[in-house]
């Protein structure tokens, strides 16, 4: 249970890119990297021991986020969830993003938590993460070896476990362009602004009731977000009529292995989530 | 370094402090400057009590390091006031009678500071998403919606 009292631990306020990977080469197996720290703290509260924690609060030129025609959306590291939904290029591109980064938590924490972090935190549960794996593109790491991008779908290895490396700064998650893209998120929760039960989120392009492309992700069913790729077949190629949408709600729990915790049950879970992907696709096609 | 020297400018006054560094922006207020109206209620950040403007904007001492907020503009329920007058949300809350057991207090009076300054005439709607995150467990939730109002109407005349 909860101390609620923070362990000792040395703290580097490292002012570059460079210097961040240097204290990660040095101590990165017993380091934490903090951003907005909102989840990191919560977790060191609660027995989570590191020797040294890496604040990324000096680092200049990481709390951006950039939209560009043909790169997509680009969120640094520091860019906070307020930053993210006060921009323009969000707001008209990408709906699941503004949902799941309002959901994620209340104005205190928005003003300091960032989206990276929660891609960075891997836990099954994030809405932001959800938002973004449904979006797609790639996190961009840097470690002593040159910069590396690691396409979102494969980012997530297990529950708390990623691709990053511990000598690995995470610099910045990229968008694909919307391109006329439809999407939206929308979580399960026991009361407003708590830890998913379930999220979903979907992103489609679509011509007409016809669609070309989608990408399905649940959270909380599994020990990382997932897509449910069974379904995604089933709804591209095809025109998104109210029978084929009841096919998919049959289908989206065969395609997932959720557990019992404090939150919900596994039975629940299985049972509510074609509901919610039904009501997400609906969403986002409006 | 285990512990760091920092410059914390609170209520437009600096106070300059070594201090360890996992000490929260909670305990060096509390504890170390005894500005006890920022209050430590679950440690975790659901609750909301700790709540301080931190550059304008509402954040969560308890889950903020000290150590990061140095030269940061802070504002806590001491330094609303000014010479002596109180702020105008605070004189809504005594109007309204907006507070009971008043733990929740100071975070729902600095948190409707903030949503005032943004949109000096909000909705309800409006007020009751933005004070998400503060919990009042005497759940006087109709007077502190009330207060907000009312302040917004005297601030705006």
């Amino acid at each position: 249970m909860t101390s609620r009292i923070l362990p000792q631990f040395e703290l580097f306020m490292p002012e570059s890119i460079s210097q961040v990977v240097e204290h990660l080469k040095l101590y990165g197996k017993k380091a934490a990297v903090m951003a907005g720290g909102t989840d990191l703290m919560v977790r060191m509260k609660s027995g989570l021991f590191v020797e040294y924690v890496v604040s990324l609060q000096n680092v200049k030129g990481l709390n951006y986020v950039d939209y560009d025609e043909t790169k997509g959306l680009s969120i640094g590291a520091m860019a906070t969830l307020n930053q993210v939904l006060a921009s323009r290029n969000v707001q008209d591109n990408y709906p699941a993003l503004v949902q799941s980064a309002y959901e994620n938590g209340t104005e205190q924490t928005r003003n300091v938590a960032t989206v990276v972090g929660n891609i960075l935190n891997a836990s099954p549960a994030g809405d932001c993460a959800c938002a973004i794996l449904a979006l797609g593109g790639y996190v961009t790491l840097q470690g002593p070896n040159g910069i590396r991008q690691v396409d979102i779908d494969d980012f997530w290895i297990n529950y708390r476990e990623t691709e990053r490396k511990t000598d690995e700064i995470a610099l910045e998650v990229v968008i694909p362009p919307a391109r006329g893209c439809v999407s939206s998120f929308t979580a399960l929760t026991r009361t407003r602004k708590d830890l998913a039960k379930i999220n979903a989120a979907v992103a489609m392009s679509m011509k007409g009731r016809f669609c070309s492309k989608v990408r399905l992700a649940l959270g909380a069913v599994a020990p990382t977000h997932i897509r449910l790729k069974k379904c995604e077949a089933l709804l591209e190629g095809n025109e998104i009529t109210d029978e084929l949408i009841e096919k998919i709600v049959e289908l989206v729990p065969t395609e997932i292995n959720p557990i019992n915790d404090v939150r919900s049950s596994a039975e629940y879970r299985k049972s509510v989530s074609g509901v919610l992907i039904k009501k997400v696709i609906k969403k986002a096609l409006g | 370094m285990k512990t760091c020297d920092i410059t914390l400018f609170v209520n437009k006054e600096n106070h300059s402090m070594t201090i360890p560094v996992n000490r929260t922006l909670l305990q060096v207020l509390r504890d170390d400057l005894g500005l006890m109206g920022t209050k430590y209620g679950c440690g975790t950040g659901e609750c909301g009590s700790c709540t301080v403007l931190m550059d304008d904007k509402p954040i969560l001492a308890c889950l903020t390091l000290a150590a990061l907020t140095s030269r940061k503009s802070l504002t806590t329920i001491e330094g609303l006031e000014e010479d002596g007058v109180l702020h105008p949300v605070q004189e809504a809350f005594i109007e309204k009678n907006a507070v009971q057991c008043g733990f929740c207090t100071p975070g729902m009076i600095l948190k409707s500071t903030a949503l005032l300054a943004k949109n000096s005439n909000p909705t309800e709607a409006e007020i009751k998403g933005h004070l998400e995150g503060n919990i009042c467990r005497c759940t006087g939730y109709v007077k502190i919606i009330d207060a907000v109002q009312y302040a917004s109407k005297q601030m705006n005349r």
